[in-house]
């Protein structure tokens, strides 16, 4: 029997912040992982966070992980991968299986940081072969380099749901849709927004009827749900396809917690069985500690706090630190996490149609049922302005925490303020260099660049581009608009790539000047 | 409707779930009261699904045998549930010299009750089942044993008799039984009262604590049990198989999966925290044992072990009895974890004490108070 | 489901619906229909309608069809979802092969 002081069940962000926190006040720390790669949903994410500065905002998800891997190997964190725990027993004993057996280990805290696991839904045909869960899809994009698909259809407009559509675009293959029961996106506009002047079409109000095939899936008809969401007779539409990813929520994987006879509640706040606990993390059983999706579906950010959170704690609970300390750490670490639960998408507006944002601008439906802002409503938003020469356009029109961009600037001329929530406004008594600083620093991609004089007659349109093969300067082609149309003939005028923008290049089209507001990305001529 | 009936049974497990279904084919009033959540959750699902007469004491034999001729063969057709039952003989193996006249002991006191069980060589032992290794050097068999699904067996009994419009209340923790002058009609719960013309007490070890509150006592241990389910293997065998070792029990399941009860040694001084634990050491120290007696399985996924109890009395047979201090009141109790395959014919033979009938067959070895000091 | 429940309580006619063929449990191909009859036959908790279906008992141990099994019990004793208790959780957490778990490294 091995024995530590805190064994750790899942090498995720919540996971490895947990162990980082322990191990730096002198704790022995195990963390156990079933995967052979560490890093949990870290390593999936290729797109840059959201959130501020301190807390990782605009670094590409798969790159926090490496920086939490090796900030914990400093801390003398040991990690096991291909360790499947397979039960948490009786006096905090932890049964893994590593290798060709089984080994016991015993610690006097364990933190259960396992996460969770993909919903599914049922409708004729999910049994088929190429009906997949988004996570899976993304799995096998961005860990194995598999395309999961040619021809994708997507259910579900939450963040995972849209995030996972513009990864499956980047990885060449067709989104024929993205679908969701719901009449308006669940996730965040800007994630919509992308994809959705990719040319995705939404089908919000719209469900799935069936996924046809006799072997696997070769395409999928939908329809449209009432307020009931019974189908309205006539509505089906046919998609030829030859995948369908779900991306329609997430369980906590809870089990460990149930089995070891923790006090268990069903929450759909949550979503779903979950342990009881408190806010560091500690449940009914004194010294078994969660963090992460596993008490309660968030997302990485607040993951990695709630497991920073817990594992100060379980210093405490073994006497590394004082009442004190815990308290005051924990104390800054829930500003943060207080910080990230704010906006449109709070937990607590989960489910509510919130019309207007904090600063009284009513939010643009369009938006929320097509997933791109009408032409119309562009105007109203702080960080729309327009001046001589070039620039900046931010196309962010909901509450959000995040505020890269305000740093970004070096002229400092994007203003947020105190409240990280707030709609990025325009200085427009700074001049703009042109540099695109603020461009590659939007997580959500929601930032343009504009020439509104850029020649006669011609505007210019920097735009950010996570696509492969670059277009060349020079190179003819069609500028498109929020919806993803044709809106205009485009000429590539520059391309910018450099090491600070992180692999988001800076494509500059040049378009007829009456497009400068409209055109929002670039098609090359077929 | 309210809370009165002609029989109240305190116990939703198989032996109060097959008494409420024969006594409702007598047209009697049945209410069950069930502590738990869900119908069936002791022992009644925590069990090897064994159907066997081997092995079985000599006084508990009868009932056995009665059931394996008369009531297992029919029941799924008579249920409407598939339980899945198996005459196809019990294996038990010996691997040593000290095995075998164990084996040997067994089988000489079966014979004297009459019931076909003979000893037979390794090379008989696989010619019955080829996946046996060779370390097994002879066995007892008793083609006549078997094995049924004691979850579908006990729901079906549940399904059955609730369509003969038994009454079933789950959650319903019984805490006494009173005597109303001089007579057991009465069951006090946590929340309600219940009155019957008779009170038939199958709770399992939890028996002991409610018929204490009508003075009466019966000598048993609650004692754990462990089991482990593979995934769905081909089908190998329909044997029940035992070891004279007793490393471990079982049998493949309809299902494909296989169903192996064992022990570390430690059970009677488990730990009990009230949630029916699994052991860390119990299941490997199963799948040690089974891999020396069938190899093949060395591969097979483990998907699910599961921890229960049995209620052991002090002699190893159950009480099947009225309570002559008691009148009113029967006591089921104390199967020692062999009940179930002789559960349809207990029902049956409760439902008989329930209605004061003649029994089919001779309870006297059953009554309570046959436990007496040793000297 | 902390309350005392009474388990001849009218859920009304069994009614078909045009998906009860639908198979919810995959590893176990346990379809809607046999789920809601199982109700009807006075299955009410998941714990029942595992044993008697075998519903979540399969190598991907409920983790795909629990909350959808839930569900559908849910809705036929027209109930909310959360008065019913999930299944017990059993070690191993994930299915692991014999001889592996007969071997203790330690």
């Amino acid at each position: 029997m091995k024995r530590f002081d805190l064994i750790i069940v899942g090498a995720g962000p919540s996971g490895l912040s947990a162990a980082i926190e322990a191990a730096n006040r002198g704790m022995n720390v195990v963390v156990f992982d079933e995967n052979e790669k560490p890093g949990g949903q870290l390593f999936k994410q290729i797109h840059k966070f959201f959130g501020s500065k301190e807390h990782k905002a605009k670094v590409r998800g798969f790159v926090i992980g490496e920086q939490l891997l090796k900030e914990a190997s400093e801390a003398g964190v040991t990690v096991v991968l291909n360790a499947t725990v397979i039960g948490l027993y009786q006096d905090k004993e932890v049964v893994v299986k590593i290798g060709d057996g089984v080994e016991h280990y015993k610690a006097d805290s364990v933190l259960i940081a396992t996460g969770a696991s993909e919903n599914m839904v049922t409708f004729e045909g999910w049994t088929l072969p190429g009906v997949i869960g988004a996570g899976a899809a993304q799995t096998m994009m961005n860990l194995h380099g598999i395309k999961p698909g040619q021809k994708v259809l997507m259910l579900g407009s939450g963040n995972v749901g849209l995030v996972v559509s513009f990864q499956l675009l980047q990885a060449g293959c067709e989104v024929v849709g993205l679908v969701d029961a719901a009449p308006r996106v669940g996730g965040y506009g800007v994630h919509a927004a992308k994809i959705a002047r990719c040319g995705v079409p939404f089908y919000l109000s719209h469900t799935i009827v069936k996924a046809e095939g006799t072997d696997c899936v070769t395409g999928v008809t939908i329809a449209q749900v009432d307020k009931n969401f019974q189908f309205v007779e006539g509505s089906e539409k046919h998609f030829d396809v030859d995948t369908i990813c779900l991306a329609v929520g997430l369980s906590p994987m809870s089990q460990l917690l149930k089995m070891a006879g923790c006090k268990m509640e069903d929450n759909p706040k949550r979503g779903g069985q979950v342990p009881i606990c408190d806010e560091f993390g500690a449940t009914s059983i004194p010294g078994i500690f969660v963090a992460g999706d596993v008490s309660g579906i968030e997302e990485a950010s607040s993951a990695m706090i709630g497991g920073r959170i817990a594992g100060i704690t379980a210093a405490q609970y073994l006497g590394f630190i004082d009442k004190e300390e815990q308290l005051t750490k924990c104390e800054e670490n829930k500003k943060a996490l207080d910080g990230l639960r704010q906006g449109m998408f709070a937990p607590k507006n989960r489910g509510k149609l919130v019309e207007k944002t904090e600063e009284g601008i009513p939010v643009s439906m369009n938006l929320l049922e097509k997933g791109f802002i009408a032409n119309d409503e562009m105007e109203r938003f702080p960080g729309v302005t327009h001046k001589a020469g070039v620039h900046p356009v931010m196309e962010c029109t909901q509450n959000i925490p995040c505020n890269p961009c305000q740093d970004a600037c070096p002229k400092h001329c994007i203003k947020i303020g105190e409240k990280i929530t707030s709609l990025p406004a325009v200085d427009e008594s700074v001049d703009c260099i042109g540099c695109g600083m603020c461009v590659a620093s939007c997580s959500g991609q929601a930032i343009f660049l504009l020439d509104e004089t850029y020649e006669e007659g011609f505007a210019a349109v920097t735009l950010p581009y996570e696509f492969l093969p670059l277009p060349k300067e020079g190179e003819k082609g069609y500028g498109l608009g929020r919806d993803g149309k044709v809106v205009c003939e485009a000429e590539v005028v520059q391309v910018k790539t450099a090491k600070a923008f992180d692999h988001t290049n800076l494509l500059t089209i040049k378009v007829p000047a009456d497009m400068a507001m409209k055109a929002r990305f670039y098609k090359k001529e077929a | 409707m309210g809370n009165t009936a002609d029989v109240i049974i305190i116990g939703g497990g198989i032996i109060g779930c097959a008494t409420a279904y024969y006594l409702a084919k007598k047209n009697v009033s049945v209410i069950v009261l069930e502590k738990d959540k869900s119908i069936g959750n002791g022992g009644s699902s925590r069990n090897g699904g064994g159907v066997r007469q081997s092995g079985r004491d000599p006084r508990e034999l009868p009932l056995a045998m009665y059931a394996v001729e008369h009531m297992w063969p029919t029941l799924s057709e008579e249920l409407g549930v598939d339980v899945e039952y198996h005459k196809e003989g019990n294996l038990r193996l010996g691997k040593t010299k000290k095995h075998l006249e164990i084996l040997q002991g067994l089988t000489d006191k079966a014979q004297a009750c009459g019931l076909k069980v003979n000893m037979i060589d390794a090379n008989e032992v696989k010619r019955i089942n080829p996946y046996l290794s060779d370390e097994v050097i002879g066995a007892s068999w008793c083609p006549t044993d078997g094995h049924a699904n004691p979850l579908t067996a006990t729901l079906g009994f549940y399904k059955a008799a609730r369509a003969l419009g038994v009454r079933f209340y789950t959650g319903e923790d019984v805490i006494a039984i009173k005597k109303i002058k001089g007579i057991a009609n009465t069951v006090v719960t946590k929340k309600n009262v219940y009155t019957g013309g008779k009170i038939i007490l199958a709770s399992g070890y939890a028996s002991r604590k409610i018929a204490a509150t009508v003075g009466i006592d019966v000598p048993m241990q609650n004692v754990l049990i462990e089991a482990l389910v593979t995934e769905a293997e081909p089908k190998m065998f329909n044997q029940m198989l035992g070891t004279a070792d007793a490393d471990f029990y079982g049998h493949q399941t309809n299902h494909g999966s296989f169903v192996f009860g064992g022990a570390s040694g430690y059970e009677e001084m488990n730990k009990d925290d009230g949630t029916q634990p699994t052991s860390s050491i119990t299941a490997p120290c199963i799948c040690r044992g089974i891999m020396k007696y069938i190899p093949k399985l060395a591969d097979a996924k483990i998907v699910r072990t599961w921890a229960g109890y049995e209620d052991v009395s002090a002699d190893g047979i159950p009480v099947i009895s009225k309570i002559d201090e008691v009148p009113g009141l029967i006591l089921a109790c104390g199967f020692t974890g062999h009940g179930f395959g002789i559960a349809p014919v207990v029902g049956k033979l409760l439902s008989e004490l329930g209605t004061d009938q003649q029994t089919t067959l001779d309870l006297k070895e059953f009554r309570y108070d046959r436990f007496k000091a040793v000297i | 489901m902390e309350n005392i429940f009474d388990r001849s309580v009218d859920l009304g006619e069994f009614v078909p619906q045009p998906d009860d063929d639908m198979i919810v449990c995959r590893c176990e191909e346990v379809t809607k229909g046999q789920i809601r009859q199982a109700v009807h036959d006075g299955m009410f908790t998941i714990t029942e309608i595992r044993r008697y279906l075998r519903t979540g008992m399969g190598l991907c141990q409920g983790q795909t069809c629990a909350k959808l099994v839930k569900r559908i019990v849910a809705n036929e004793l027209k109930v909310s979802m959360d008065v019913l208790e999930p299944a017990s959780s059993r070690a191993p957490m994930r299915p692991i092969e014999m001889e592996v778990f007969a071997r203790e490294n330690n």
